[in-house]
């Protein structure tokens, strides 16, 4: 109890210590000193500053993991989520099963990617104004979780009297897919921090006129790893909840544009589109402004997702409730938001060169971060379009009633098909663009045809029409979806024939990697959402039904318990239809054996174990809807999934290849921007273009 | 930033395209716009009106009736604020695993002529993270 008392304390003191090292920082940003040559105090204790916060986390996530590896039950945050039936390895895992925890892993995550960073060699060759301007934003992040965590969400709040058991954590909670996919979501949130508070920082410094002016090196090349990590971990994080969702909650489906799936969503966009701006940026030395603004964004983006999914703003099919950080987390989005947009204004932007053409790669991948942005501008829109149509109702109380009477004045909201019908063709436009940008030149001459190797690029377009005539006959009439599928084939195949013809950068090859796993996303997306075949059947022993062309005969109905630890706990009770599939003509092709699970915890509800019968082309998927114990019949549920396993394959793709940017060695004397520009392999004097890779701070 | 002549170009190239955005989401809205509802904002509206609508409320224990081997479910869905404004919803298909008495859910469907809510879609609220009962 002690220990717990204590771990309170330390939240308290964390906060107290981070609010007045953001304040010291802040003193420092603005004395005239700052910006000096020589090493100010302050630059000195920024970074053990930082990792002491770090420390401090630390330490309070490890008396959690304590608690919930000893069943402390006392602590009412381990008496909530989990019990003494749970196995060992969720037991660990309902850390972050709650509000409480979850914030407490996001802000740990947050502080150890701050302590990495300062004790990188990189944050010590910044300029002293920079480095204090890191500090002061970084603190005062740090200190706005402390805030939440030692009042609101504390988890180390104790019961005044010990429980029994707990709770039990819910059984939707106890799979794979949850075990990881909360903390690389929160992980891919917290990555973000430190290149926000870098580009702020930045910015800041670079805004003061008559101040010494100190080389250092871009913002956005040295927060690189730290931005490709946050992604691929966000990515990571979105695709695992999708699969959790299709294999756990048994409906068959990945994503239902639930707010707080949007959520997740719409920090991904807006680093995508960054990665995408931020080329021409690192490269070319243009849209500096744009960079740092979307960086900001990025960051400020993941507390609007926590504000959507945790104020209750939006009605969601998750369970919310405001426990009082609604509001402060919508104070700080608008916080922040003022300052990305100050510190966007402050970016010198005047040694730009202009824009190449629009049909160029830069003009291109422009183009990619217009359309990425538009897309999370459409989802955060539709997302909050409950509460912009109530704002408007309540508004209209006060108007003139020939202006109210144009308003709504009921509640409404958008269905799914509305995400499906405005998103999905803006999100099958990047499979189109991948056709001709991997071999698109940065700079277009009189006469050229622009592309590196004009006939790749040709051949790919014909293959590209050649596919989409051959899916039509075959059956795929949705012009997005055959749009889509067919495009992303040949992107594919035209971007594995750009990386045959020679060794390339590892930037490069990190790109293309992520690109071609987008590809075999989107074909999966567009055939498995609009082709997903649905059957109902209810078959007895031996009985046999079609589902699609798999033909499903029930060989025995069982039901049993599963008992947990060497005492032989009860873990859970369940019924299960053991199911022989084969295909038309009776090929064998496997067995199937869905569950039906009751939890010792949770008696009153049955929960559905889905089982695939794993496919590269078609999957079938099963669920057990139940047995009817008069007729002694099973309910099955089966859908066929077209391809479905292709986002997955692709998800882990477009996971893996961006690191390979940051992990793979660059070529000797060359540093991160400067490279060879991408895919204009020989283009010599484009190399002699790229810019000098420093700005003033 | 852009050259003059280029400016213009990415001009026009940003306004068609917003174009086509702004038609995708006008469309969108105009067609797939529905009743976002609490129970008892159904039942002040004409029924006509109820065609197409999302409602959120719990699920009553009264007269909850499941049909044979999860294939569908009637129930009163309530208002969640007040508790004597009750609606019948009947729904054929998968019941989703934590639909109970008591469990807040999301109907999707519409009445059609008749006096019960015909659900297309049922599901409950994930009982996953960031709630807070009083469980224990």
């Amino acid at each position: 109890m002690t220990l717990y008392i204590f771990a309170s304390a330390v939240l308290r003191c964390g906060f107290f210590l981070a609010v007045a090292a953001a304040f010291v920082f802040l003193a420092g940003l603005l004395s005239p000193a700052a910006g000096g040559a020589q090493r100010s105090p302050l630059a000195r204790i920024g970074a053990p500053c930082i990792t002491a916060l770090a420390g401090l986390l630390t330490l309070d996530a490890l008396i959690l993991f304590h608690a919930f590896a000893a069943q402390d039950f006392i602590v009412e945050y381990v008496a909530q989520y989990s019990d003494s039936t749970l196995p060992a390895a969720y037991r660990i895992t309902a850390f972050w099963a709650g509000q409480p925890g979850s914030l407490l892993f996001w802000a740990w995550a947050v502080s150890l990617s701050g302590a990495l960073f300062v004790l990188l060699p990189a944050y010590k060759k910044l300029g002293t104004r920079t480095q204090t301007g890191f500090c002061l934003f970084f603190t005062g992040i740090t200190a706005f979780f402390l805030f939440l965590l030692a009042d609101w969400n504390n988890p180390f709040e104790l019961l005044d009297f010990v429980p029994e058991d707990g709770r039990g954590l819910n059984p939707l909670l106890q799979n794979p897919g949850m075990v990881l996919h909360p903390p690389l979501l929160f992980l891919g949130y917290a990555g973000f921090v430190v290149p926000g508070c870098l580009a702020l920082a930045q910015s800041a410094g670079s805004g003061r006129a008559g101040e010494p002016k100190t080389e250092e090196a871009y913002w956005g090349d040295t927060a690189r790893p730290f931005i490709l990590a946050a992604w691929s971990l966000l990515t990571a994080g979105i695709v695992l909840g999708a699969w959790w969702a299709y294999m756990e909650l048994g409906w068959g489906g990945y994503w239902a544009w639930d707010p707080v799936e949007n959520a997740s969503l719409l920090p991904w966009l807006i680093s995508s589109a960054y990665l995408h701006t931020s080329v021409i940026g690192r490269k070319r030395g243009k849209l500096r402004r744009t960079n740092v603004f979307l960086m900001c964004l990025t960051t400020v983006s993941a507390f609007f997702a926590a504000y959507l999914v945790r104020s209750g703003a939006v009605q969601s099919l998750h369970a919310f409730s405001d426990e009082g950080v609604g509001l402060p987390l919508l104070i700080f989005t608008f916080v922040f938001l003022y300052l990305a947009g100050a510190a966007a204004l402050c970016t010198t932007g005047k040694d730009a060169r202009p824009l190449e053409d629009l049909s160029s790669k830069e003009g291109l991948l422009l183009f990619v971060a217009w359309l990425l942005s538009a897309v999370s501008a459409v989802i955060l829109i539709a997302t909050l379009w409950p509460v912009i149509i109530n704002a408007l109702i309540t508004l209209s109380a006060h108007l003139p009633a020939f202006v109210a009477e144009r308003l709504p004045q009921t509640p409404m909201g958008l269905e799914a098909s509305f995400y499906n019908r405005a998103c999905l063709p803006l999100l099958a436009l990047p499979a189109l663009l991948l056709l001709v940008c991997p071999g698109r030149k940065w700079k277009l001459r009189p006469g050229s045809s622009g592309f590196t190797r004009p006939r790749l690029f040709y051949a790919v377009l014909a293959a590209a029409v050649g596919l989409g005539l051959t899916l039509r006959f075959a059956g795929i009439q949705q012009p997005v979806a055959l749009a889509a599928a067919a495009c992303a084939v040949a992107g594919a195949a035209g971007i594995l024939l750009h990386l045959s013809s020679g060794p390339r950068p590892a930037s490069l090859l990190a790109a293309h990697g992520t690109h071609i796993g987008l590809l075999l996303m989107t074909l999966g997306v567009a055939l498995s959402g609009p082709y997903q075949q649905k059957y109902t059947l209810t078959l007895g022993r031996g009985e046999t039904g079609k589902a699609g062309q798999y033909r499903v005969t029930v060989r025995e109905l069982y039901e049993g318990e599963s008992r947990i630890g060497a005492d032989g706990r009860p873990g859970y009770r369940f019924v299960e239809a053991e199911l022989r599939v084969t295909s038309g003509n009776g090929t064998p092709l496997g067995t199937l054996a869905p569950q039906r699970r009751l939890y010792a915890k949770f008696e009153q509800q049955s929960f559905a174990e889905a089982v695939t019968l794993f496919g590269p082309g078609d999957e079938l998927y099963a669920v057990l809807l139940g047995i009817d114990e008069r007729t002694m019949k099973a309910s099955l549920s089966f859908n066929v999934n077209p391809l479905v396993n292709w986002i997955w394959f692709g998800g882990i793709l477009m996971c893996v290849f961006p690191v390979v940017g940051f992990v793979m060695k660059r070529p000797a004397g060359r540093s991160a921007g400067e490279g060879a520009p991408e895919g204009d392999e020989g283009d010599v004097a484009e190399m002699e273009e790229t810019r000098e890779n420093t700005v003033p701070a | 930033m852009a050259k003059r002549s280029g400016k213009g170009l990415y001009a026009a190239a940003l306004l068609l395209f917003l174009g086509g955005a702004g038609y995708l989401v006008f469309s969108g809205i105009s067609e797939s716009s529905v009743y976002f509802l609490n129970v008892s904002e159904a039942l002040s509206l004409p029924g006509d009106k109820l065609h197409s609508a999302r409602l959120f409320g719990t699920v009553r224990q009264d007269g909850l009736t499941r049909l044979d081997a999860g294939t569908g479910v009637r129930f009163q869905l309530e208002d969640k604020d007040n508790a004597g404004k009750t609606l019948w919803v009947e729904y054929e298909g998968p019941v989703p695993d934590t639909f109970k008495a008591g469990a807040e859910v999301i109907v999707e469907g519409g009445i059609q002529g008749e006096k019960a809510f015909r659900a297309v879609t049922l599901m409950t609220k994930c009982p996953s993270k960031y709630q807070k009962e009083n469980r224990i």
